[in-house]
């Protein structure tokens, strides 16, 4: 392809992809991205079609004054645009920027037009940087990098020498060759990398605890002050990924489910949920950006239950709750202020609008044995009016659980039989409207007996209260979908989930969980879509975390790490590779296993990959090794070539016998052959020239010098000839 | 430069410069808002584009000292030119890396610590191999032209600096005066000298000598047949022998500062001079100042005198050598042929200042004395 074609090429692929970033960054209305979309497709369907003869001036409809004139109402739009239709500057200014691009790619006829449209693209690329910190931007960006390179290399490559070296014509210089695309893409590679490190290096200045806003926030339910039953219901299809969920120590295998506590509830009016116990308070700061959080959840000795330390990546939700497991005894993160009410739960003093990043120390809390064989105890009144309360219910609910705790006499084997009950006698489902019902916990028990989570864990505290024990309705997430790709818990909304926490005597508050397994069928995927899902997610967890939120905090670490020494920064570094290129090495390694286990199908699938991959790295190299042979030649060509030719001639000479003993040098020879064969001295004195430059001398002999020795030695031979 | 400058800075100094282009003045503008933006709003989607505009800047720089290592050059210069004329030279460029090629170099003579740019570019030079590169150049000045080395520049890969880098290749040629058509007034009075100084004897040669009577033995192929025919009887045509002319051509090389450049023109109208007999077929022989040439012709002998002419140099007078005592004790000298006097200063009683006098066989020749 000529340098010229390619330059217009790669002009419009760095636009094309600079819009491609502002659309998927939303910040496009549908009639601006098909206009725009529409514009960039023609000019590469003419780029492509017309070829490097046809110029695309020839094809434009408008004068440069028409273009000047679109552009002026553009500029009249973009106003109108600001104040009477987005309102707002920055969509005004991309939409008033995609205009400018569409006329520039129909209008690119001398070099500062590509400089507009260069500087459009660059513009573009900032305000879809702006408008995202999605995973897909990586991706865009990257494909920007490679196109940039491309069309500075070919801008600067067809650029007319200025002043008396100016081309007359203008005219293309060449043709992009196999070298100068690897050196281009090789480029590319080395600007990525540099990229990537001048990005970690850069001093961050701003430290603002919170970062802009993008978009909305993720609508969830069952997270506020009340909550009626059967709000968990509709966000229980909803696939997005609402938090990540590391675990600093536990074995993934170890914990095959998590609970993630959000509220927790004790006023239950029959229809819905409230949290009377919500008053916040303020957590006092351990360290800085450390809390602390107060009150013991039951009586037990702390250091009996299992640490779990959680790392927990929040998405922007719509509500202030931190989730964690339960129970949370200390939390860090950059937050000016954490605050927690009296059942255990955590907040922020507002949402968040972008996501955060916090990690949690909670400990679970056992059942103690001496709590195995002791009758439920009298509470105190203030902690029975929260924690006892029963609506106006029937006396079917109260006969129910009386029949079913007769026998055990511990509260916590009461609780075991109610949750056993519920877990075997009713089924789950997600069909189970019960929302307008007048008593949907009657109808849940003895009617339908279908129903999900809610419904069983608020049946669970009900039947609890009805015998005295407390009880009180926990609403969270049931994190279950391990990547293993990432080491850290998928939480989605799909996996809000209701339970109960039950206060026993000894051990306080303890989890207990009556829903039974869904009996839904689960995805049927195929396992390579869902592993592929995973790595992807993985993917966003560090982008998030190594590109998205990188901070000057981060770089302080650094700093101090390499104060500290150089050991565990090495590792922290090994570490974070590990973590970055983990998913790739995890899926080469389970990748045997999979095709093993696969159809022939997939196998052969596998295998037809391998050969293909296999059959191109043996043709790249085969024609890497060809230009490498190629280039030995041409390195010591042009003396191996003159060195060829003196000993022809040397040849000739000897065989007028004129011979050359090993003494002799090169211009006695010439002495010797013109005393001896005088018609020969012009040629071989010319010969030897050339041959005592290049062989002695170091010179460089050009191709019209080895030309003419050619034809000295042509001369030579005929001379011989009778 | 300060001798106590380390030896690295002043290497560096000398072999390599940074300019920034128009194009990449704008992309260093660009960056800088950019980073205010990124800084502004602490948004890391900010410092991404930053990170790659500025390790596009350094690649720029790696990539271009890259381009600019190892190059050699090796200049072919013609042995002789003239002042005013074009004359080509060649540059032999070899890329001496072993896999790494160079592109979009612009090669600048340097000369008297300025570079001239003679238009000189190689595109693509690929690994170990070379290109020659011809272009004209234009000395304005006779003497010895001088060249210290090569500035070899790129803007490659990104076009957002030129980096250039120095190669001491020292070469010299030297530029003979510039020739100038001679005037009619010249002209005339070289024709004139040149009659005087004829000789009419019988020889070979072309001219008409003299018709007389066949006798036996001439040959036949002198017969002059219009004459026989008109005398009805055998005339045969004798012809002129060939007796080259000399002519000898001084230039004062005496004349004071003021002087120097009607000296200069003194210099050109001699070179004009001698190029002008070389081609009538005159013997020449040339005198400037104190040193003289032989009698000669042709081609080579020209080309020495020219370049005799190229290397004089005006003498100030010291008062004790009366530039025209000098020229009239050579005056004597027999068998000189024509002579030719120029001169840029007739001493200090001189009539008509910043004149140049030229004097055939003694004859002042009037007017300017050179042509259109």
């Amino acid at each position: 392809m000529a340098f010229d074609q390619a330059l217009r090429l790669t002009s419009i692929l760095l636009a094309a992809v600079s819009f491609v970033g502002l659309t998927l960054g939303s910040g496009l209305p549908a009639w601006l991205a098909l206009v725009t979309g529409g514009g960039l497709i023609i000019a590469l369907v003419r780029q492509v079609a017309t070829g490097a003869s046809a110029h695309p001036a020839r094809q434009i409809w408008f004068t440069p004054a028409g273009w000047n004139f679109l552009v002026v109402i553009g500029f009249l739009g973009f106003w109108v645009d600001m104040f009477l239709v987005s309102g707002e500057l920055l969509p005004a200014g991309i939409h008033f920027l995609m205009i400018l691009m569409v006329i520039k790619l129909f209008n690119l006829t001398q070099r500062r037009d590509y400089l507009h449209l260069y500087a459009i693209s660059l513009v573009a690329i900032l305000a879809s940087g702006s408008l995202t910190t999605d995973l897909w931007y990586l991706p865009v960006f990257l494909l920007y990098l490679v196109a940039g390179v491309w069309t500075l290399i070919l801008f600067q490559i067809t650029k007319a020498p200025e002043g008396p070296s100016a081309s007359p014509t203008g005219a293309p210089l060449g043709r992009v060759t196999p070298q100068l695309f690897w050196l281009a893409n090789g480029l590319a590679l080395a600007c990525f990398v540099m990229t990537v490190a001048i990005f970690f290096l850069i001093p961050r200045l701003s430290t603002g605890f919170y970062q802009k806003g993008f978009g909305d926030n993720i609508r969830t339910s069952g997270f506020s002050e009340t909550v009626n039953l059967g709000a968990i219901g509709p966000i229980k299809r909803d696939p997005s990924v609402v938090m990540r969920v590391e675990l600093a120590r536990q074995a993934p295998h170890v914990l095959d489910r998590l609970y993630v506590r959000g509220l927790a509830f004790d006023q239950y009016d029959g229809k819905s949920w409230t949290n009377r116990l919500g008053h916040r308070r303020n957590l006092n700061e351990e360290s800085p950006g450390t809390f602390l959080v107060r009150g013991h959840q039951g009586t037990a000795d702390a250091r009996l239950g299992d640490v779990i330390q959680q790392n927990i990546l929040l998405e922007p939700l719509d509500t202030a709750v931190l989730f964690a497991a339960p129970f949370v005894e200390r939390l860090s993160g950059k937050f000016p202020a954490v605050h927690s009410d009296a059942t255990g739960s955590v907040y922020l003093p507002f949402p968040s609008a972008s996501r955060i990043e916090y990690s949690v120390v909670s400990r679970s809390q056992p059942v103690l044995p001496v709590d195995l064989g002791s009758a439920p105890p009298q509470y105190g009144e203030s902690f029975a009016g929260h924690f006892l309360q029963v609506p106006d219910l029937s006396q079917r609910i109260s006969g129910l659980s009386e029949d079913l705790t007769r026998s055990r006499p511990s509260s916590y084997e009461k609780a075991l039989a109610i949750q056993e009950f519920l877990t075997r006698n009713y089924r789950y489902s997600l069909d189970a409207p019960l929302a307008g019902l007048d008593r949907p916990l009657e109808e849940f028990l003895f009617h339908r007996k279908t129903g999900y989570c809610e419904h069983y864990a608020t049946a669970m505290v009900i039947m609890l209260r009805t015998v005295g024990i407390p009880a009180r309705l926990v609403t969270g997430f049931l994190a279950t979908e391990w990547n293993e790709y990432g080491n850290y818990y998928v939480v989605r909304q799909q996996d809000a989930h209701a339970w109960v926490e039950v206060h026993l005597p000894h051990s306080g508050w303890i989890v207990m969980d009556p829903t039974p397994p869904s009996s839904e069928p689960a995805r049927s995927e195929h396992p390579a879509w869902l592993a592929l899902g995973r790595i992807i997610d993985s993917a966003k967890l560090q982008w998030s975390r190594f590109f998205v939120q990188y901070s000057a905090a981060d770089q302080i670490a650094v700093v101090q790490e390499l104060k500290a020494g150089g050991k565990s920064v090495g590792y922290k570094a090994f570490d974070s590779m590990t973590s970055i290129f983990g998913p790739l090495t995890r899926l080469l390694g389970v990748m045997p296993d999979q095709i093993f286990r696969g159809s022939n199908r997939s196998q052969m699938a596998m295998l037809g990959v391998i050969v293909t991959v296999g059959i191109l790295l043996l043709w790249l190299g085969r024609k890497k090794a060809m230009s490498g042979i190629r280039l030995t030649r041409k390195s010591t060509g042009e003396e191996q070539i003159i060195v060829g030719l003196y000993k022809q001639m040397v040849t000739r000479l000897a065989d007028r016998g004129i011979s050359k003993t090993p003494s002799t040098t090169p211009m006695e020879l010439v002495h010797i052959a013109g005393m001896q064969w005088a018609e020969s001295n012009s040629a071989v004195a010319s010969i030897t020239e050339l041959y005592c430059r290049a062989r002695f001398g170091g010179m460089v002999l050009t191709d019209e010098e080895l030309q003419r020795a050619k034809d000295r030695l042509r001369q030579l031979t005929a001379l011989e000839k009778p | 430069m300060p001798l106590h400058t380390p030896f690295f800075r002043r290497r560096s100094f000398r072999y390599r410069s940074t300019r920034v282009t128009s194009e990449g003045l704008q992309f260093l503008i660009f960056t800088l808002a950019i980073g205010i933006a990124a800084i502004n709003t602490g948004n890391n989607l900010f410092y991404l584009p930053l990170a790659m505009m500025l390790s596009l800047i350094l690649i720029s720089g790696i990539v271009a000292e890259y381009c600019l290592r190892r190059l050699e050059f090796h200049r072919h210069l013609p042995d002789f030119i003239v002042a005013n004329q074009p004359a080509t030279a060649t540059l032999v460029v070899k890329n001496r890396k072993s896999s790494l090629p160079s592109f979009s170099l612009a090669v600048f003579d340097a000369s008297d610590g300025r570079d001239l740019d003679r238009g000189a570019t190689v595109h693509h030079l690929p690994a170990d191999a070379s290109r020659l590169v011809s272009y004209p150049f234009l000395a304005r000045r006779r003497g010895k032209l001088h060249f210290e080395g090569v500035r070899v520049a790129t803007e490659f890969p990104f076009g957002l600096f030129m980096k250039k880098a120095f190669y001491a290749v020292e070469g010299t040629v030297v530029v003979g005066p510039e020739i100038t058509p001679l005037n009619e007034n010249i002209l005339q009075g070289l024709v004139s000298a040149g009659q005087e100084q004829s000789l009419h004897r019988r020889g070979q040669g072309t001219d008409l000598y003299n018709l007389r009577v066949y006798h036996a033995g001439d040959d036949s192929r002198s017969i002059h047949w219009p004459t026989t025919a008109r005398t009805s009887q055998l005339m045969v045509r004798e012809t002129e022998a060939e007796e080259q002319r000399r002519a000898t051509i001084r230039l004062s090389t005496i004349a004071p500062l003021s002087h120097d450049a009607v000296f200069e023109q003194a210099v050109s109208l001699s070179a004009s001079l001698v190029q002008h007999l070389v081609h009538q077929g005159y013997l020449i022989r040339l005198i400037v100042g104190a040193s003289r040439s032989i009698f000669g012709h042709g081609e080579p002998h020209l080309y020495d005198l020219l370049r005799m002419l190229a290397l004089c140099e005006r003498r100030a007078p010291n008062g004790k050598i009366d530039g025209n005592e000098g020229l009239e004790a050579d005056h004597a000298e027999a068998d000189g042929g024509t002579e030719i006097v120029v001169q840029s200063w007739s001493g200090p009683s001189e009539l008509q200042p910043n004149r140049l006098t030229v004097l055939i066989n003694g004859q002042p020749i009037s007017g300017g004395f050179y042509g259109v």
